[in-house]
């Protein structure tokens, strides 16, 4: 992933990340850029990041794509395997086993539920923002079933506290672990057969279709993709918390939308990149704990979303590059 | 490009003035976390927490709060808490489970914590309780049964069974009854009302036709005196059945002042505010919180001090208050 020089959107992205930076050091009077400050940081970031990777992949497949189940699928996912696990494995007498079965029993529910998601929209034809948010309530419902609503603490053991709280050099795991998804599925989108033909269907479904591509095939593994991203987010919310709870982040879903509108994901599919993604998750974090250290309203940190949000959907109809005088935009570009 | 590097020098240079800055005497700094902001209970919390900050020379008081009830907006509103190195934090757990790991990182670095409403987080220091339950409901009964004239059949309300300290108000009402007042008989004890007045008015009314000789009602959920009061107020039976329980003034007024609900009682989220703080000055400060002692708040005035389940410790005060139709326009909330 070679930073263009030539994209606007990125270049937008990475002023809006230093200006930020610069706002809040200055009104922080220097507190802002303490080491801790970034490490809790990139600690917070991962989960709601992984979420809009689900959402950008879904957008980007087109057909009005979106993945609204994506929380409600990591919570359950999280409590599955927390659920689960002390049934086969103790934790303590086994601390790895325990670790490797509640990532692997969490993947697999992640799976299973995006895999569900794509054969409602990619078999059965159903509109994804409506069979997603049907998905989203079942699998909210099924997590709340199984813990009755409340939370459920899990093993705390070394490994499995690590996922969601160790650093390694100085940097937090879970951003590790975001990194390198972001990495993976960036190159997936870019260089694989998989990515260029996802992009072509989003661009026009129908010149896809004469160019032999089966929509079906593809629409499936998106949301299957979806939905294992969603349980790598449960995995860490879990290991983050010590515990699974079934309403956990019920305010990320629309965050994560957000994220994803801001990296300049078209909501009508064909375009977006991984590494503005990046850059439009780290802004948001970065004016969230702001806010928090200038101890501004809470209230005014949803105004100030909403207003992001029109903003970035508007500067994607007016065009950015008014604004970039010395830019060119490449408007058929696949990356 | 020269727009970046233009950016990156500027921030450079920002990183260098700031630290520059950098203010040097602070005071202490003491955030109160509540579950939800923008809804009366905490802001009536809230009162307290600024009248706290306000009296008390050399210390800042604020609180925050997530918008939405979410708690892994609270979890990361700590986070950023944390990360900022307040003095103390004084938090009102959503979920106390939750956020153990971010509570553990607080005090690894230093940061003292407070928590109310809690007596099950491990990684607190002072944990505060406003009442012992029992006794709490044991105090309700006194007031139902003074009012019975301590005798004749009576029922109590849950909101429900799996609320465990709304269980532990109706079964202290109920052993204080066997103890203390032994022509009581308690009839179908423990109605579960799921929370709802609607419910709760419903399970009244088949109380009342199956036993038309009841003297009295105590309830538990905050909405369960509504449901009973309305249910009496329909049978025209003020004053001749009496109510007792749990309930917010602002909600209960109606029925206060016509007579269907006799009194209610609950716990001052002004005063909990207030004691959360000044337990999280004591830490601060050093100074241990022991067995008997007078906090200087109302309700607090003799607190109970027990081992809790991590680190910390409990304490508990006797901080119900009871209103009635003559004094509740006191409390408004």
């Amino acid at each position: 992933m070679k930073l263009k020089p030539s994209d606007p959107q990125l270049t937008f992205l990475l002023s809006i990340n230093v200006l930020i930076l610069l706002v809040a050091t200055i009104c922080s009077h220097g507190d802002f850029l303490d080491v801790y400050n970034f490490q809790s940081m990139a600690s917070q970031l991962p989960e709601l990041a992984l979420l809009a990777m689900g959402v950008s992949l879904a957008m980007i497949s087109g057909n009005g794509g979106i993945d609204l189940s994506g929380i409600g699928l990591a919570n359950l996912a999280g409590v599955v395997a927390a659920a689960l696990m002390p049934l086969l494995v103790d934790a303590d007498a086994a601390p790895w086993t325990y670790t490797a079965g509640f990532v692997l029993v969490a993947l697999l529910t992640g799976l299973l539920g995006g895999a569900l998601n794509g054969l409602l929209v990619a078999r059965a034809g159903l509109t994804p923002i409506l069979c997603t948010l049907g998905t989203q309530m079942i699998f909210t419902g099924l997590a709340v079933v199984l813990t009755n609503g409340s939370s459920l603490r899990i093993s705390t053991v070394d490994p499995m506290s690590d996922i969601g709280n160790a650093l390694w050099f100085g940097v937090p795991i879970p951003f590790l672990i975001f990194v390198a998804m972001l990495l993976l599925l960036g190159w997936l989108m870019r260089y694989s057969p998989f990515g260029i033909r996802l992009y072509l269907l989003g661009t026009n479904a129908r010149a896809a279709r004469y160019a032999g591509l089966s929509r079906g095939k593809l629409r499936f593994a998106t949301y299957t993709i979806s939905g294992v991203l969603s349980a790598m987010a449960g995995i860490i919310i879990a290991a983050r918390t010590a515990s699974v709870k079934a309403d956990y982040g019920s305010s990320y879903l629309l965050i994560a939308i957000l994220i994803a509108v801001m990296a300049g994901i078209r909501p009508e599919g064909g375009y977006g990149r991984m590494i503005c993604l990046f850059f439009s998750a780290l802004a948001l974090q970065l004016l969230s704990s702001t806010f928090n250290l200038l101890g501004i309203s809470n209230f005014f940190r949803d105004c100030a979303w909403g207003l992001l949000l029109l903003f970035f959907l508007a500067s994607a109809r007016i065009s950015i590059k008014d604004f970039f005088p010395n830019s060119k935009r490449n408007s058929a570009s696949l990356n | 490009m020269n727009k970046k590097l233009t950016c990156i020098a500027l921030a450079l240079s920002a990183v260098g003035f700031a630290s520059a800055i950098q203010a040097e005497n602070k005071s202490i700094d003491i955030v109160t976390v509540v579950k939800i902001t923008g809804i009366s209970w905490f802001n009536r919390m809230e009162v307290g927490v600024k009248q706290f900050g306000a009296a008390t020379p050399g210390i800042t008081t604020s609180q925050i709060g997530p918008a939405q009830s979410d708690a892994a907006q609270q979890q990361r509103l700590v986070e950023d808490l944390v990360a900022k190195k307040v003095d103390a934090i004084a938090v009102v757990s959503m979920d106390p489970a939750t956020l153990e790991p971010v509570l553990k990182r607080a005090l690894d670095r230093g940061i003292k914590v407070v928590t109310h409403e809690a007596d099950n987080q491990k990684n607190t220091q002072v944990d505060i309780e406003a009442f012992n339950n029992t006794a709490y409901g044991a105090r309700l009964n006194d007031r139902l049964a003074a009012c019975m004239g301590q005798t004749g059949k009576w029922s109590s309300l849950v909101g429900s069974l799996g609320s465990q300290s709304q269980v532990q108000w109706a079964d202290g009402g109920a052993s204080n009854a066997v103890k203390k007042y032994p022509k009581m008989t308690l009839v179908d004890a423990k109605n579960e009302s799921a929370n709802d007045a609607e419910k709760a008015y419903a399970k009244a009314k088949e109380i009342l036709r199956k036993h038309p000789d009841i003297k009295g009602f105590q309830g538990s959920s905050s909405l369960d005196v509504l449901g009973i009061g309305r249910a009496i107020e329909e049978a025209g039976l003020q004053g001749k059945v009496c109510v007792y329980g749990t309930g917010l003034p602002s909600e209960a007024a109606k029925f206060l002042e016509s007579g269907a609900v006799g009194g209610i009682a609950f716990w001052d989220p002004k005063d909990a505010g207030i004691m959360m703080n000044k337990a999280a000055l004591m830490l601060v400060q050093g100074k241990p919180i022991t067995d008997g002692m007078d906090m200087g708040v109302p309700g607090y005035n003799k607190v109970t001090v027990k081992k809790g389940p991590g680190v910390g410790v409990i304490v508990t005060g006797q901080a119900w208050v009871e209103v009635d139709k003559q004094n509740y326009k006191q409390y408004a909330f």
